[in-house]
């Protein structure tokens, strides 16, 4: 009865009942299709920007993400590797050392002409890379833009050879290199002997960050373990997940298997600290958005539910006047609003599954392109989710219950005598 | 048994102050209603008939005095304690017939036994023998709004009678019908008083309503009159 009387009472002003609907789904459309659009730029962001850098977790020797020293290092990294392989989450791991050095170029040294002057030079920090390694982790050739890859076979590291280089597309701007070019690189090795090195620039990397890209340049790794004197030694172990949602999880369990080893273990949210902080900024500016949505919509439904009462008046008087508790008119209120906020919810859904399935597919051009940390995004997709159902869901449920409890109140204690007098 | 009282209201006066001046509805009055009457309250707009009803069936409570009501003192019944009261042991007819225009003539009449919690076979039967008794046995699924005045306050009446409730009050229940229609229902009434010992109070300012009355009594600014006795029918 309470259920029929409620069905019908919805349905005795369809223009408005209609309206009110709208308003429902059209703030359960909203907010979904925001959440759908918001997780899925995030997604994309974030996994873009782990696989081609950093990983999405990374071990260091304790206190390196703090005070990052040459000194720092993981000892007998290939033995931490074969640790990292017997999780089945690891995808693949890469190795790097992270030093810096003057690089220095003499214009005419290809020429073979002797001349003292160096014609450029500039700062830089210098990267050790395992090449096979750091292609299968980050695909890193994709970001080389002239010239090639370091040769992964290049075994001669002594010294007295000439090793490879590639140069960030900015810092070979600055050092006015290019493909083919030779230079000199400077440095100290952990030992405090001169790390004093002639190399051959194979390529130009881009990564699309020109921070990065100004400053970076990258050897081998055999080779930087040579001429740092850091044999068998790493910085860095970047992992890449094959789950990206079980980072966390899996970022506990190897933290719990290096234990002893003086080694910190920590996922992109700890490394990539500003990016994450960036992306909960934004994620509390959705749910202001999401909360000015469910209020607009709220004034919306308030109003029907209250007009709903204030003309039903006489009706609740006569309910009352015949014995009908003042529970059972709240709760036949509170279920009209609700019917109506579970049809909005079913209508929404329908809506905001279509919406969301082409904003996948298709995906907003973005004009002008985001630079997120550096890294540029032209095409954001939404991706769909549980987040984007139940979040709206509970909020039209909460928003219809909260905003019809007043003026159910009001009507349940309606005064039959004063009710039934004004015709 | 017959004269078991179903009214007695002792002292009842009501002051209205809403508006900051004081309105004497009711002027002190003492009445006692006993089981079986089909009796009308009569007296001109005004003369405090609605308010005096309010009180006695506890719509609304007095200024002064005391109304028991079955056997139970109303003042002392907490809200659903009273609710529950008045759906066990009154039926309203208003004015203004007040059917429910969602619900369908049975689900109209139907009502009051799901508050009470009445199992649906028993609820089924009684609304069709008290559609029966009323005449609309045909109507029974039409919504109120496709029924003609005298039709609704007859649904009315089944509505108040159906609950089998000790009281059935009617404030002006003709007062939207025409003369020919307010005749035959105030017959339906009485026949249905008769054939059922229902106690039947009900206030007008009708002649035609006023003939049918087994008892009358006559209201004056808010008090009963007493120069102008109560005259027996019958
Ligand atoms: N809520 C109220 N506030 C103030 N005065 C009222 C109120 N209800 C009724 N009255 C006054 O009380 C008196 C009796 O009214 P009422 O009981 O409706 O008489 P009747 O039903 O006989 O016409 C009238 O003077 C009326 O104006
Ligand atoms: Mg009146």
């Amino acid at each position: 009865m309470l259920l029929k009387l409620a069905w019908r009472n919805i349905f005795r002003q369809k223009r408005r009942t209609f309206l009110t609907l709208m308003t429902m789904a059209g703030g359960f459309v909203l907010s979904s299709l925001s959440i759908g659009w918001m997780n899925g730029s995030y997604s994309s962001i974030i996994l873009f920007f782990t696989n081609n850098r950093t990983g999405q977790i990374q071990v260091h020797h304790e206190g390196y993400l703090a005070d990052p020293s040459i000194y720092s290092t993981i000892d007998n990294y290939e033995q931490v590797g074969l640790l990292l392989d017997s999780f089945p989450d690891v995808r693949t791991w890469a190795p790097r050392i992270y030093t810096g050095a003057l690089l220095a170029i003499k214009p005419d040294a290809a020429a073979g002409q002797a001349s003292n002057a160096f014609s450029n030079s500039a700062a830089a920090s210098v990267i050790g890379i395992d090449p096979t390694r750091e292609q299968e982790a980050t695909g890193f050739s994709d970001q080389i833009t002239e010239g090639e890859m370091l040769t992964a076979s290049y075994a001669d590291t002594s010294l007295s050879s000439t090793g490879q280089i590639l140069l960030g597309k900015e810092l070979a701007i600055t050092l006015d290199a290019s493909v083919g070019d030779s230079l000199i690189l400077l440095s100290q090795a952990a030992n405090g002997a001169v790390a004093d090195k002639r190399y051959v620039v194979v390529g130009i990397v881009s990564t699309g960050n020109t921070q990065i890209d100004r400053r970076t340049s990258y050897i081998t790794l055999l080779d930087a373990q040579n001429l740092f004197a850091l044999e068998g030694e790493a910085h860095e172990i970047a992992i890449l997940s094959r789950n990206f949602n079980e980072v966390d999880n899996l970022n506990t369990a190897i933290s719990e298997r290096l234990i002893g080893r003086n080694l910190e273990t920590n996922s992109w949210k700890v490394f990539a600290k500003e990016f994450y902080n960036g992306m909960k900024a934004d994620e509390s500016s959705l749910e202001v958005m999401i909360f000015i949505i469910v209020l607009v919509a709220a004034m919306g439904v308030l109003n029907t539910v209250l007009m709903m009462v204030l003309e039903r008046r006489r009706e609740f008087g006569v309910m009352k006047a015949m014995g009908t508790r003042p529970g059972f008119i709240v709760r036949m209120i509170m279920l009209e609003a609700n019917i109506m906020g579970f049809i909005s919810i079913l209508l929404g859904s329908i809506i905001s599954t279509a919406g969301l399935l082409f904003l996948s597919k298709h995906g907003i051009v973005l004009d002008p392109p985001l630079d997120y940390g550096g890294t540029v995004f032209r095409e954001m997709v939404a991706s769909i989710s549980p987040d984007c159902y139940w979040i709206p869901a509970v909020c039209v449920i909460l928003t219809a219950s909260i905003v019809s409890w007043i003026p159910a109140l009001k009507a349940a204690h309606t005064k039959p005598a004063k009710a039934l007098r004004t015709v | 048994m017959a004269n078991e009282k179903v009214i007695d209201a002792k002292g009842i006066i009501k002051i209205y102050d809403d508006s900051g001046v004081p309105v004497h509805a009711v002027r002190g009055i003492d009445y006692t209603l006993t089981k079986g009457e089909f009796t009308a309250i009569i007296g001109p707009s005004g003369s405090g008939k609605t308010t005096f009803l309010n009180v006695i069936t506890g719509l609304d409570s007095p200024t002064e005095g005391e109304v028991w009501l079955s056997g139970r003192l109303l003042s002392e019944m907490s809200g659903n304690e009273l609710s529950d009261f008045r759906r066990d042991h009154i039926g309203f007819i208003f004015q203004a017939y007040n059917l429910f225009p969602v619900l369908t003539v049975e689900e109209n009449v139907e009502y009051i036994m799901l508050l009470q919690g009445v199992p649906k076979e028993e609820r089924h039967s009684r609304v069709i023998s008290m559609l029966e008794k009323v005449g609309l046995a045909d109507y029974a699924s039409r919504l109120p709004s496709r029924l003609s005045g005298g039709q609704q306050q007859r649904v009315a009446v089944a509505r108040a009678m159906v609950s089998k409730p000790s009281l059935v009050i009617a404030d002006e229940p003709t007062a939207n019908l025409d003369s020919k229609t307010s005749g035959a229902l105030l017959d339906m009434m009485r026949q249905l008083n008769e054939d059922t010992g229902m106690t039947f109070l009900f206030s007008t300012h009708d002649e035609i309503v006023m003939k049918r009355a087994k008892k009358l009594v006559v209201l004056t600014d808010g008090k009963l009159d007493e120069n102008n006795p109560p005259e027996e029918y019958e």
